[in-house]
């Protein structure tokens, strides 16, 4: 017998001070219904306000994306605070 | 058609030796061909003093593993095609970074000093807003998140 259809779900990852202010870097979350954006992402797990903060970067699978860009199952969203390298 | 560029880029948890890296890095390239007219070099060391003033005991940087990796070899890629440059080196530390050791090494060896140059320049100034790299300045035992950088 196949095992039952899994929910679909998303791997949401945190960094620097937003880590810190959640007090995680990494979870599961089911996707839900119909289109998912990652702003409503990031309003549904209360990380703040929407729209996004304009500093703060949006990487979908490790690739920069917009705030609207549409959720996929077995997707890695991350929000990147202001970078600062080098 | 220019041949592609060739680019070494590496992530450093332990201190580096920037001199040492930059050696090795010439052996390789003079065991293949002549080396390249112009080589720009740039390395950037941890400065002793928080943004505040006060002494800084160390500068901690975190990455996100896998994309910052990934985006420095694609900004290093780009802008070697659009300068026509024939090699690039960038080194990267990551961890708990202390004042005076090396935080980034950039190189880029081309036909001409001002490709050379412009290329390390726009690399340099590339990484700092483009890969997701963030640091937090330890001072007096507390961290304090810095976002955005420091003036050009």
């Amino acid at each position: 017998m196949p095992a039952p259809e899994a929910t679909p779900t998303i791997t949401v990852r945190l960094f620097a001070r937003l880590r810190e202010q959640a007090g995680w870097g990494e979870r599961t979350v089911p996707l839900g219904e119909g289109v998912v954006s990652a702003a409503e992402i990031w309003e549904r797990l209360g990380l703040g306000p929407i729209p996004l903060p304009a500093p703060l970067r949006i990487a979908i699978n490790q690739q920069f994306a917009v705030a609207d860009a549409q959720l996929r199952a077995g997707d890695e969203l991350a929000f990147l605070p202001p970078i600062s390298g080098g | 058609m220019d041949l592609p560029a060739e680019l070494l880029i590496s992530l450093h948890p332990e201190p580096f030796e920037p001199l040492e890296l930059l050696a090795a890095w010439e052996l390789a390239a003079q065991a293949l061909a002549p080396l390249a007219a112009a080589e720009s070099h740039f390395i950037g060391r941890v400065r002793p003093v928080a943004a505040d003033g006060t002494a800084l005991e160390a500068l901690e940087l975190e990455h996100y593993p896998g994309m910052s990796e990934r985006r420095l070899q694609d900004l290093a890629q780009e802008l070697a095609e659009r300068h026509g440059v024939s090699r690039v080196r960038l080194a990267h530390r990551v961890g708990r970074v202390r004042p005076s050791e090396a935080i980034v090494l950039v190189t880029v060896a081309a036909d001409r000093r001002g490709p050379a140059q412009r290329c390390a320049q726009e690399l340099l100034e590339a990484l700092k807003h483009e890969a997701p790299f963030w640091k937090r300045e330890w001072s007096g035992g507390v961290g304090t998140w810095v976002e955005g950088n420091t003036p050009f």
